[in-house]
C-alpha cells in the first residue's frame, strides 16, 4: 500500500538524515557514539511517557496533558527514596544502594500506577460524557502535580549523588567513555517496547485493546466492559511514566521542568508516529530522541542554543503540515 | 427619549456599575485621603497613594478581562480549545515593544503603527494557526497552539534582538498614556477597552454569525450539515479572539513599561481559561465575573499567612497550587462556572 | 411461542431530536421478526435502544422477563443479544480469527462453535489470517454475522445486512441467516422488502417514530396498500 511503502520510506529517510548529520558533526567514532547513544536514551524515556499518551488517546479520546506531570513524579519519588531525608527514607532500611534503587523505582511505580487510577475514576469518569472538559481536567492536574512537586520539594532542582553500581560504571569504546546507565535504560526500554507489543498482539487484554482503538461502540456491544479497560490501560500509562522519570532521574535527576518538557517532547512523538499506534509511538520516540541529541551536538558552539528546545515542537509542525496522521496513523 | 428610558430601566444595574466604575478613583481618593492624579512633585506627577494605587489594580483587571473574554469568545461560545492563547497577548507586547523602542520613529507614530501592526500581526498568527490545523481533528488544533506557544516562548526568550530574558524596558511612552505620569488617564482607557470588547463581543455573539459559532460549539457535525463552512467561522472566532487577546497584551505592556519573555509564559493562557471556566463558560459576565474574583483574591491573599495547628503557612506560596484544585473542583461539581450555575438556579426558580 | 423481547411505547430521544415516540416491538423465540420503514423512520434507533447505545426517556424493555432498558450495553449483551450493526463495524486491524475470538463470553465458546460458523460461512475459513480490512464488503457482513453467533446468543438484532451488496452475496446471507434462525431468534432491519419478505415470520413497520402496525409477513404481502402507503416501494 502506498501509505505504508511511503513511511517505511520516510522513516529510512529521517534516520539516515539523523545519523549522517550525526556523522558530519562528530570529530571520532566515539563521538558519533555518544551522540547516537544519548539519542537512544532520550527516545527510550520518551517512548515510556509517549506509550500511554497515545494508547490513551486512541482509546478513550483523551489526550491526557498529566502525563508528563507523572514522569516528573516519578522521577522525585525515586531520587527522595534513594537519598537520605526527604519523604521517605530507606537508608536504614535498605542500606545497599542498588537494592535502594530497585525499591525506589518500584515505589515510584505504584505511586504512579494510584495516582494514575485515582485521576482516571475519580476526576475523569463523571466527564466521559463532556471529552473537552476532560482535555481542561488533564491540564489543571497537571498545574496541581507542578505546583504539589513545588511545594513538598521545592523549586531547585536535584541532581542524583548516591550512586550505586549501574551507575556508576563505564565500558570503552572507539577509545571513548561511555556510561553503561545509559546503555542499561535503552536496554530496558527496548524489552519494554517488544513486551507491551507482543502483549498487544497476543493477549485477549490486547486485542481488546486493539480493537477499542478502533471502534469502542462494538467492544462495549460484544459484551466487553470498555470502562473497566479504560481505567487499566490510563493507569498502566501512568505507571509506565513514573518508571521512566524514576529510571531517568540517576542521569537527569529531579526538577520541576521534567513533566512539561517532556509532554511536550511526547506529544511530538505522538503525532510524528500517529496518534494511537503502537508501531508509530516505538519508532517516533527513537526518532525523535535522535533528532534532539542530534539538535545538542549541533547547537554546540553556535548561537542556536535553543535549537534542541525548540527541535520537538518544530518536528511536530512539519509533521502537521505535510502528513497530519503522522507515521502510522489515519486522519479520522 | 422613551427608548433611552427603556434602556436605562432594563439596564439599570450595569449603568449604575458603570457609573461606579467611572467614579472610582475619585471615590477611592476620597476614602483614602489621595489625589487621583497622584502626586505632584515639581512639574511631574509621581504615583503615589492610595486611589492610584487602587488604580492600578482595576487595571490589571480590565485587562485581565478583556483577555478572558476574548478566550470565553473562542472557548465558551464557538467550542475550539487553544492552549497558547498566550501566543497572542505577548506577540503583541513585543511587536509593539519593539517599535517603540527600536525604531528610530516619533513616539506617537511609533505608537500608532504599532498598535496596528500587533493587532494585525495577532490576527495573521490565528488565521496561520487555524489554516493549518483546523482542517484536522479537534485536539490537533489545541496541541498545535500549545507547541508554537511554548516555542515562541523559547524562542524569544533567547533572541539577542529581544534582550533574551532580560526583555527591555518601554522608556518611550507619550504623556497622556504613560500610567507613571497619568495613571488615571490609562484607567480610562482601559476601562473603555475592557467595556467595549464586552459590548463587541455580546453584539457579535448574538447575531447571526455568533448563531453559527453556538451552533458549532453544540454539534460540530450537525452545523456543517447545515451547510455552514465551519472551518471559516472557526477561522474568524480564532482571528478575533487572538487579536482582542493581543490588545490586552498591548495594554498590559505599556502599564508595566517592560516587554520580556514572561508575557509569553503559560500563566497568560492559564489565566484566562481559570477566568473562564470559574465565572462561567460561555456566559459574558463569566469571565469578567472569573477575572475581578481570581485578580482580587490574587492580590489579598498574597502576602496572607495562614496558621493551621502551629505551622505557617504563606499562601502567596501555594497560590498556584490553591487555583489548581479550585480549577479542578469547578470542572467537576460547577462547569458551568458561577454565573452559569446562578443562571441555570434561576431558569429552574421561574419554572416552578 | 413466548416473548423473547419485549419493547413497550419506548421514548428515544438523540440530543434534542425526538426520534422514537412511543415505539413498541414484541419479538418471539424462534423465527425472524422484521422492522420496516422509510429511511429515517428509527429503525436503526430501535434497534440501538434495545442495545442500549441509547436509553430510552420512557417506557420499558424486558429481554426473556428480565428489563433491560437502561443498562449499560454491555451487560445488555451478556445477557444473550447479539448486535451486528450497519456498516458492519468489523475491527480492520484485528485477523478474521482476532474478530472472532474477541466475541467469546465463556472460554472455548469460539472452539465450539467455529465448526457450525465456518458450514455457514466456508468463505471465512480459507481468510482466517487476514486482516478484517482486506475483506470485500460481503465478506465482512458474513464476518459481523458470524461474530455474533460465537457466544451464546439467543437474540440476534441485524441492521441492513443487505446493504451495498451485489445480489449474488445477498443471496448467501438470506440462506446463511435463514439456517441460523433455527438456533437463535432475529430481529432484523432491512430496507430491501424482498429480503425482507424472504427471511421474515413477522413484521412491524416504524414509522417517524412510531410502530403503527405489526403482524404475520404472509398478511403483509398479500396487501399492496399497505406496503404502498408506509414502504412507499413497488
Amino acid at each position: 500500500m502506498r501509505a505504508q511503502r511511503f513511511s517505511l520510506l520516510a522513516i529510512v529517510g529521517i534516520l539516515l538524515f539523523l545519523v549522517g548529520v550525526a556523522f558530519v558533526n562528530s570529530n571520532s567514532p566515539g563521538d558519533f557514539g555518544i551522540t547516537l547513544l544519548s539519542g537512544l536514551f532520550q527516545g527510550m524515556l520518551l517512548f515510556l511517557v509517549a506509550s500511554g499518551l497515545s494508547i490513551v488517546f486512541g482509546l478513550m479520546d483523551v489526550l491526557n496533558l498529566a502525563q508528563g506531570s507523572y514522569f516528573m513524579v516519578g522521577a522525585y519519588i525515586a531520587y527522595d527514596a534513594q537519598h537520605p531525608g526527604g519523604v521517605i527514607d530507606l537508608m536504614g532500611a535498605l542500606p545497599d544502594p542498588n537494592v535502594r534503587f530497585i525499591a525506589a523505582v518500584a515505589i515510584a511505580v505504584a505511586s504512579g500506577a494510584l495516582l494514575g487510577y485515582m485521576l482516571e475514576r475519580g476526576l475523569l469518569r463523571p466527564l466521559y460524557s463532556r471529552p473537552i472538559f476532560q482535555l481542561v481536567l488533564t491540564f489543571g492536574v497537571s498545574l496541581i502535580a507542578l505546583e504539589a512537586v513545588k511545594f513538598i520539594w521545592t523549586t531547585t532542582p536535584y541532581s542524583w549523588t548516591e550512586l550505586f553500581g549501574v551507575r556508576e560504571t563505564f565500558f570503552e569504546l572507539f577509545g571513548q567513555r561511555f556510561s553503561t546507565y545509559r546503555l542499561f535504560v535503552v536496554a530496558i526500554g527496548g524489552v519494554l517496547i517488544v513486551a507491551i507489543g507482543v502483549l498487544l498482539q497476543r493477549t485477549r487484554i490486547g486485542i481488546i485493546i486493539r480493537a477499542g482503538v478502533e471502534d469502542r461502540e462494538m467492544v462495549q456491544a460484544l459484551g466487553i466492559n470498555v470502562r473497566a479497560v479504560f481505567t487499566l490501560v490510563f493507569t498502566f500509562g501512568c505507571a509506565i511514566a513514573a518508571f521512566g522519570g524514576a529510571i531517568a532521574a540517576p542521569f537527569l535527576g529531579a526538577s520541576t521542568t521534567l513533566g512539561s518538557v517532556f509532554l511536550l517532547q511526547a506529544i511530538s512523538v505522538v503525532v510524528l508516529g500517529g496518534m494511537g499506534s503502537y508501531a508509530g509511538t516505538a519508532v517516533g520516540s527513537v526518532l525523535v530522541g535522535l533528532s534532539i541529541a542530534v539538535a545538542q551536538d549541533t547547537a554546540i558552539g553556535t548561537s542556536f542554543a535553543a535549537l534542541p528546545s525548540i527541535t520537538p515542537m518544530l518536528l511536530l509542525v512539519l509533521v502537521l503540515l505535510v502528513r497530519p496522521s503522522g507515521l502510522f496513523g489515519n486522519t479520522r | 427619549m422613551q427608548n433611552f428610558v427603556r434602556v436605562v430601566q432594563s439596564r439599570w444595574l450595569a449603568l449604575l456599575l458603570l457609573a461606579v466604575l467611572i467614579l472610582f478613583p475619585f471615590i477611592v481618593g476620597v476614602l483614602t485621603d489621595s489625589s487621583p492624579f497622584g502626586v505632584a512633585r515639581g512639574d511631574r506627577m509621581i504615583m503615589r497613594g492610595g486611589s492610584v494605587r487602587w488604580q492600578s489594580v482595576l487595571i490589571e483587571v480590565y485587562i485581565l478581562a478583556m483577555l478572558a473574554m476574548s478566550y470565553n469568545l473562542l472557548f465558551g461560545f464557538t467550542g475550539v480549545i487553544s492552549f497558547g492563547h498566550a501566543l497572542f497577548f505577548g506577540t503583541a507586547g513585543y511587536v509593539l515593544g519593539l517599535m517603540l523602542e527600536y525604531t528610530a520613529l516619533d513616539t506617537g507614530w511609533a505608537l500608532a503603527i504599532g498598535v496596528v501592526a500587533a493587532i494585525g500581526v495577532c490576527g495573521l498568527l490565528g488565521l496561520v494557526i487555524g489554516l493549518v490545523t483546523l482542517r484536522l481533528k479537534g485536539v490537533y488544533f489545541t496541541i498545535f497552539t500549545l507547541a508554537v506557544a511554548e516555542m515562541a516562548f523559547i524562542f524569544f526568550g533567547r533572541w539577542s534582538v529581544t534582550r533574551a530574558e532580560d526583555g527591555f524596558a518601554i522608556s518611550d511612552l507619550p504623556v497622556w498614556l504613560d500610567p507613571s505620569q497619568s495613571r488615571i488617564g490609562f484607567y480610562y482607557i482601559t476601562l473603555a477597552a475592557a467595556v467595549a470588547t464586552f459590548l463587541f463581543i455580546r453584539r457579535l455573539v448574538n447575531s447571526p454569525t455568533g448563531a453559527v459559532f453556538k451552533a458549532i460549539r453544540e454539534n460540530e457535525d450537525r452545523a456543517q450539515s447545515m451547510g455552514y463552512n465551519i472551518i471559516n467561522y472557526k477561522l474568524l472566532s480564532i482571528v478575533i479572539a487572538g487579536m482582542l487577546a493581543g490588545a490586552a497584551g498591548l495594554l498590559h505592556v505599556i502599564l508595566n513599561k517592560k516587554v520580556g519573555p514572561e508575557i509569553l509564559g503559560v500563566a497568560y493562557t492559564v489565566d484566562p481559561l481559570l477566568m473562564t471556566i470559574i465565572g462561567g463558560i460561555g456566559t459574558f459576565t463569566g469571565p469578567v465575573i472569573g477575572a475581578v474574583s481570581l485578580h482580587f483574591l490574587d492580590v489579598f491573599l498574597r502576602d496572607a499567612t495562614l496558621v493551621l495547628g502551629g505551622v505557617t503557612i504563606d499562601i502567596g506560596n501555594i497560590w498556584a497550587l490553591l487555583l489548581g484544585v479550585i480549577f479542578v473542583a469547578v470542572v467537576i461539581v460547577f462547569p458551568l462556572g458561577m454565573i452559569g450555575t446562578w443562571q441555570r438556579w434561576r431558569t429552574r426558580q421561574r419554572k416552578r | 411461542m413466548t416473548t423473547l423481547l419485549d419493547v413497550r411505547e419506548i421514548h428515544t430521544f438523540i440530543g434534542q431530536f425526538h426520534i422514537l415516540e412511543g415505539v413498541s416491538v414484541s419479538v418471539q423465540t424462534g423465527g425472524i421478526t422484521v422492522l420496516l420503514g422509510r429511511n429515517g423512520a428509527g429503525k436503526t434507533t430501535t434497534l440501538r435502544s434495545i442495545m442500549g447505545l441509547l436509553a430510552p426517556t420512557r417506557g420499558s424493555i424486558t429481554f426473556d422477563g428480565a428489563p433491560i432498558h437502561g443498562k449499560r450495553p454491555h451487560a445488555i449483551a451478556q445477557m444473550g443479544i447479539g448486535y451486528v450493526p450497519e456498516h458492519r463495524a468489523i475491527f480492520k486491524g484485528l485477523s478474521v480469527r482476532e474478530n472472532l475470538q474477541l466475541a467469546e463470553r465463556q472460554r472455548g465458546d469460539y472452539a465450539r462453535k467455529s465448526a457450525f460458523i465456518f458450514e455457514l460461512f466456508p468463505d471465512l475459513a480459507r481468510l482466517i489470517e487476514l486482516p478484517g480490512g482486506n475483506l470485500s464488503g460481503g465478506q465482512q457482513q458474513m464476518l459481523a454475522v458470524a461474530r455474533a453467533l460465537v457466544p451464546d446468543n439467543r437474540l440476534l438484532l441485524i441492521d441492513e445486512p443487505s446493504e451495498g451488496l451485489a445480489p449474488v452475496i445477498i443471496e448467501q446471507l438470506i440462506a446463511a441467516i435463514q439456517r441460523l434462525s433455527d438456533q437463535v431468534s432475529v430481529l432484523l432491519v432491512e430496507q430491501n422488502f424482498r429480503v425482507a419478505s424472504k427471511l421474515a415470520q413477522r413484521y412491524v413497520i416504524i414509522e417517524e417514530g412510531h410502530s403503527p402496525i405489526s403482524g404475520a409477513m404472509p398478511d403483509l404481502m398479500r396487501d399492496q396498500a399497505l406496503v404502498q402507503r408506509y414502504l412507499g416501494v413497488a
